[in-house]
């Protein structure tokens, strides 16, 4: 089941230059087992940078909610809490 | 290499800062900086005591910002836009590429040998025994090293039935492979600019970011507004494994920041290549045993200041950045020539040749395009045309491969020295014995080639993932 949790990473350059280049690496970094279950995005910047009240770059959002200055292992968790919350329905 | 941590971020945002206020013509404002990312009553993110010492540390990140040698300073009261106003007029601003930041400095030990609490004191105390320069006592039922006596052996750490003593590295003194850099009587550090190559490995390998480049920044873009002579970028082949963006991309960007021409290195490398091939040649064939690569400074230095007993097997061929300050020269006699690359020892490189002016890093480049609200996806993505196979160089194996393309004589047996790490400093060492059969040597200060240089955007394993993406190049490692 593909998508089942659906990360959109911001490629603007911003983004990328504050830490956002580290995602590129995300595929290799997910745990095997929950690999197929991630679908990961890009996104051009949509903005969130703009607002001080979105906290500070780089910016990803994980079905949908903001995570601000972002890394892999606050993504990481990111997906594995929305998994948890999947199976709970 | 550059990596994503809070170091190299802190630095990204006051670069970005920096930028900012020179755009907006409030340089008079530079000053507050420090107050801005360090505002009152906010909480220090614990590696620092207080805001006051973390608004020093933004200081003297800004001085070595703004070109200078924190080690100079003399008044502790000049104001940075002082500096600035200096910086601006073409003021001296001190020796050396690489400077420490003082207040950043957390002087981390002493000693590289530190008694841990699964002392327990014991009878025999072997420790004592066994240390030559009597430097261990017995203090409160364990055993304590006096680090003015420790001479960093290490005996003692063997002799310990409990390994309870541990050694403790020093991250910049042991990355360092020429021992440039040392504790003063204060316990924080300081280089030897006799010594140093410029390779960047200490800034690097410091996780407190105590270590900077003197930037050229504000000469660059005081430049650009006076706008009199045409500000011209030369950007190195690296670039293409450090943003997400082709080169065409990055082009359109470099224009709308106000650069006159962009240049691509690779072409300058192309000139390289050819010449060093022919130069091998004519070199195997007069009877010397090998020849190495002259494009690296940070290499090309340590054989002037260290192995100097290898420093005539080194190419005469110029480097791309020569070549290619050159041909931009050809183009635009009067211009200003900025090498934009991954690189800080090319600031050495360049002090030392007429040509290039200024050198702007990779990192710079990113906070500067931030500073002036360019988001390189948004430019359109032309179809990439030809490219230029030397593109290469900016990847280990990749000047080898490039000579070996143009080359024609007897086979070339390679040796690939990817990083000036101790090993491979022991290997070049040994190197001028003669005892190997290498003909043709590569060697980059950086593991993995400029994709990992210091003044890069991305890691080494980003850099090299994007490269091979968009550079239009691929890049094997030759066996070493």
């Amino acid at each position: 089941m593909n998508g089942q949790v659906e990360v959109s990473i911001c490629y603007g350059t911003l983004c990328f230059v504050m830490g956002g280049s580290e995602f590129e690496m995300i595929q290799d970094q997910l745990p095997s087992d929950i690999r197929h279950l991630v679908l990961v995005k890009g996104m051009n910047c949509p903005g969130y940078c703009n607002s001080q009240e979105n906290g500070k770059p780089p910016f990803v959002t994980i079905n949908g909610k903001l995570i601000g200055q972002a890394n892999l292992q606050k993504v990481i968790s990111g997906i594995m809490g929305e998994l948890a919350n999947g199976t709970d329905k | 290499m550059a990596q994503t941590n809070n170091a190299t971020l802190i630095r990204r945002e006051i670069i970005t800062r920096l930028c900012r206020l020179f755009a907006e013509g409030r340089l008079e404002d530079i000053d507050r900086i420090a107050l801005a990312m360090a505002p009152r009553n906010a909480q220090t993110n614990g590696s620092r005591c207080c805001i006051h010492k973390a608004r020093a540390i933004i200081k003297y990140r800004i001085m070595a910002l703004l070109g200078f040698n924190v080690a100079d300073e003399t008044d502790e009261l000049e104001s940075l836009y002082s500096y600035a106003l200096r910086a601006l007029a073409g003021t001296d601003r001190g020796e050396g590429v690489l400077t420490v930041v003082g207040e950043a400095c957390t002087s981390c030990v002493k000693s590289n040998y530190v008694v841990s609490n699964l002392c327990r004191g014991c009878l025999a105390s072997n420790c004592m025994v066994s240390c030559p320069k009597n430097a261990i006592v017995m203090e409160n039922g364990q055993a304590k090293i006096d680090s003015l006596k420790c001479v960093g052996c290490g005996l003692c750490k063997e002799a310990c039935p409990y390994h309870a003593i541990i050694y403790v590295p020093i991250p910049c003194e042991e990355s360092c492979p020429v021992k440039a850099i040392s504790q003063n009587s204060e316990g924080i550090e300081q280089i030897d600019y006799t010594k140093c190559i410029h390779c960047g490995r200490c800034m690097m390998a410091c996780p407190f970011g105590a270590i900077m480049y003197k930037s050229h920044l504000i000469s660059i873009l005081h430049q650009m507004m006076k706008a009199d002579k045409p500000v011209v970028a030369m950007l190195a082949p690296a670039v293409c494994g450090q943003f997400r963006a082709s080169y065409g991309q990055l082009v359109t960007a470099l224009g709308k920041l106000g650069f006159a021409d962009i240049f691509e290195v690779a072409q300058g490398a192309e000139l390289t290549a050819r010449h060093e091939a022919e130069e091998l040649g004519h070199v195997l064939a007069t009877g010397q045993q090998f020849m190495a690569t002259s494009c690296c400074p940070a290499w090309v230095e340590l054989t002037e200041k260290h192995l100097t007993q290898l420093k005539p097997f080194v190419s005469e061929t110029w480097t791309p950045m020569r070549y290619t300050a050159g041909l931009v020269r050809d183009k635009y006699p009067d211009a200003v020539v900025v090498f934009i690359g991954p690189c800080v020892a090319k600031q050495a490189e360049a002090l030392k040749y007429p040509g290039v002016d200024y050198v702007m890093t990779f990192e710079e480049l990113g906070s500067l395009m931030i500073a002036r609200g360019i988001d390189l996806q948004v430019f359109e993505v032309e179809e990439q045309g030809a490219v230029i196979p030397e593109r290469q160089f900016a990847a280990s194996s990749g000047v080898l491969n490039s000579v070996a393309a143009y080359y024609s004589g007897e086979q070339i047996k390679p040796l690939v020295i990817s990083g000036l790490h101790k090993k491979n400093m022991a290997v070049l060492r040994r190197l001028a014995t003669g005892k190997h059969d290498w003909n043709m040597i590569e060697v980059m200060a950086c593991e993995g080639g400029c994709l990992s240089g210091p003044g890069g955007v991305s890691s080494p394993d980003v850099a090299r993932k994007l490269f091979n993406a968009q550079s239009g190049v691929h890049t094997e490692m030759l066996v070493q």
